[in-house]
């Protein structure tokens, strides 16, 4: 008996620690930030419970609806853009397509180490007037005055965004399919081959179904990783011009952060998690339907 | 194992792959190389000629930005917040992974999908109540108040790392030490941390990277200067329109620099754990 208790006690004091720190920092403050949800509050002075009003404000918020569409523009490019084009480059670096197809793997994963911010820096240089894109742009069309507009259209401007998101994130899903797909036998591929099917087929046919469960995986890290993107856009655009680049976790540090609506602000971290979680279900429940698991 | 049954990709699979490789490989260098080069440039030069190789090659924006920046102290600070937030949060996810996976209690079931929950959670839904909780406890504008932060938001992927690899020691070698009168804490350091050496390489690299380069923590709860990060300070320091570019450059080089020469060490260790780390949730 007394052997047990101290057993247990053991086996509290190793896993205590860590979840103190993990609870304190991590669990309460979400109960605290649903409650700070249903108030308006200014950081100071008296806080003013409101029921659901903040959240029927983002139903009529324009700026909360083209901080949602931007991020499922975001969903849509990493889903359909990002997890494709980093399966297929992993399938042609094991297929060693390319020579020195390490070196290749080495370079393309680089950006992954470059902190988010600075890599928006480097981009918002590229693409200003006295970048490098314009530049180029101008030596091969002689037009002396090209400068990008592009950034101050509003349905236009978050494109930028979305490439340079595009870019630094496709990579991340071709480390992950490469390390799924040195799982598979060669002799899977070598079968094919000798049925006298083609590349296309065998990538379609073989490879994806094979690779199911981990395109499932990356599609929840890609949508969650959508809803929260932050760094990158807060530090290219700060959701302007005007919020037109605006996306929900950037719309909500600019609430609570500079215009002191803790309520509204707490609200709208509310519905980032709320998202991420429906995303995950939504997930789920294709992967049922389609069985991939 | 490469068999000779194995054919080649047809040419027009070859083509597509290198048309995508190199496109990937220049979007990656060249940014790097202009920036590179552009920070040697006064900043007249960049305005008229942003293409051309700098004339008279000068390390002038460098001392400039080291100075404004106040890059130096970023540096230290950087350094300061990642190795304490990344060996705290080894030690600590070591201990809750041996806890949860070799004593056999129905409690760990109740810990592990406390912390599966964690990785759901965002930095944005927290940082409200946390930079509240900050300035009632009186730890904002201190260190303790980003580092805390950094090692509770790095805890749920690294305990789960830590469980999957902790598992497969077998539960023989601890009873046996059990049987010999050691104590949890001796086994603890002598046999779970020395056997987890090969997945502490890849939990080390993988939490500083993470660790290098947040952005938020510090961005919120510090105001001086004197406590900001590299990624934080340069932002700051490059994001102000009135400054010269060249200065701009040479900030953006010297944030991108470290994790360069980081990456040029670890680089097959970080994809190695990039690639694994997603399948083991």
């Amino acid at each position: 008996m007394k052997y047990q208790l101290s057993r247990k006690i053991s086996h509290y004091c190793f896993i205590l620690p860590a979840f103190l720190i993990f609870i304190s920092v991590m669990i309460f403050p979400v109960f605290f930030s649903f409650v700070l949800g249903f108030t308006q509050w200014k950081g100071y002075g008296e806080m003013r419970f409101v029921g659901f009003d903040n959240y029927i404000r983002m139903f009529q918020d324009p700026v909360f609806h083209i901080a949602l569409r931007n991020n499922i523009l975001i969903v849509l490019i990493s889903v359909f853009g990002q997890i494709p084009l980093g399966m297929l480059l992993a399938y042609m670096l094991h297929r060693k397509m390319v020579k020195k197809s390490n070196v290749f793997e080495v370079l393309i994963f680089l950006p992954i180490t470059i902190s988010s911010v600075i890599i928006a820096q480097l981009w918002n240089r590229m693409f200003s007037p006295v970048g490098i894109l314009p530049a180029l742009v101008r030596t091969i069309t002689g037009n002396k005055d090209y400068i990008i507009t592009i950034v101050e259209n509003k349905d236009l401007a978050i494109i930028p965004i979305m490439f340079v998101l595009l870019w630094q994130h496709t990579s991340l899903y071709m480390v992950i399919f490469l390390a799924n797909l040195q799982r598979i036998p060669n002799s899977f591929i070598e079968a094919a081959q000798l049925e006298g099917a083609g590349e296309g087929t065998i990538f379609l046919k073989i490879i994806m179904p094979i690779l199911g469960y981990v395109i499932f995986i990356n599609s929840i890290l890609a949508i969650a990783g959508s809803f929260k993107s932050f760094d990158l856009i807060y530090s290219m655009s700060g959701g302007g011009p005007a919020h037109y680049t605006e996306v929900i976790a950037v719309y909500m540090y600019n609430t609570t952060f500079v215009h002191q609506n803790y309520g509204y602000g707490s609200a709208l971290s509310i519905i980032i998690i709320g998202f991420i979680v429906l995303s995950l279900l939504l997930t789920r429940g294709v992967s049922k339907i389609f069985k991939v698991e | 194992m490469e068999t000779p049954l194995l054919r080649k990709a047809p040419l027009n699979w070859r083509i597509a792959a290198y048309f995508l490789m190199v496109a990937f490989a220049v979007l990656t260098i060249f940014p790097l190389v202009w920036l590179g080069y552009s920070s040697l440039k006064p900043h007249a030069e960049i305005v008229l000629h942003p293409l051309r190789l700098p004339q008279h090659p000068s390390l002038n924006n460098y001392f400039r930005a080291w100075e404004l920046g106040n890059l130096g102290t970023a540096l230290l600070n950087s350094f300061i917040y990642t190795i304490v937030a990344t060996v705290a949060t080894l030690f600590l996810s070591l201990a809750a992974a041996f806890g949860i996976v070799k004593f056999h209690f129905k409690s760990s079931a109740f810990f592990t999908a406390a912390f599966a929950v964690g990785l759901m959670i965002t930095v944005h839904a927290v940082i409200i109540p946390l930079f509240l909780a900050e300035v009632k406890v009186g730890i904002i504008n201190r260190r303790i108040g980003v580092i805390l932060p950094y090692i509770a938001f790095d805890l749920p992927m690294s305990v789960m790392i830590a469980i999957s690899y902790i598992r497969g020691i077998p539960d023989a070698l601890i009873e046996s030490a059990e049987m010999d009168g050691a104590k949890y804490r001796h086994i603890f350091w002598a046999m779970i941390v020395p056997l987890s050496t090969p997945v502490i390489a890849t939990m080390v690299i993988l939490s500083f990277l993470r660790h290098w380069n947040e952005f938020l923590f510090v961005f919120i709860f510090t105001t001086k200067a004197s406590m900001k990060s590299l990624p934080v300070a340069i932002t700051l320091f490059a994001g102000r329109n009135n400054i010269e570019y060249g200065m701009q450059y040479a900030a953006l080089v010297i944030g991108i620099i470290p994790m360069i020469i980081f990456y040029f060490f670890f680089h097959a260790q970080l994809i190695k754990g990039f690639g694994e780390g997603a399948l083991k949730e």
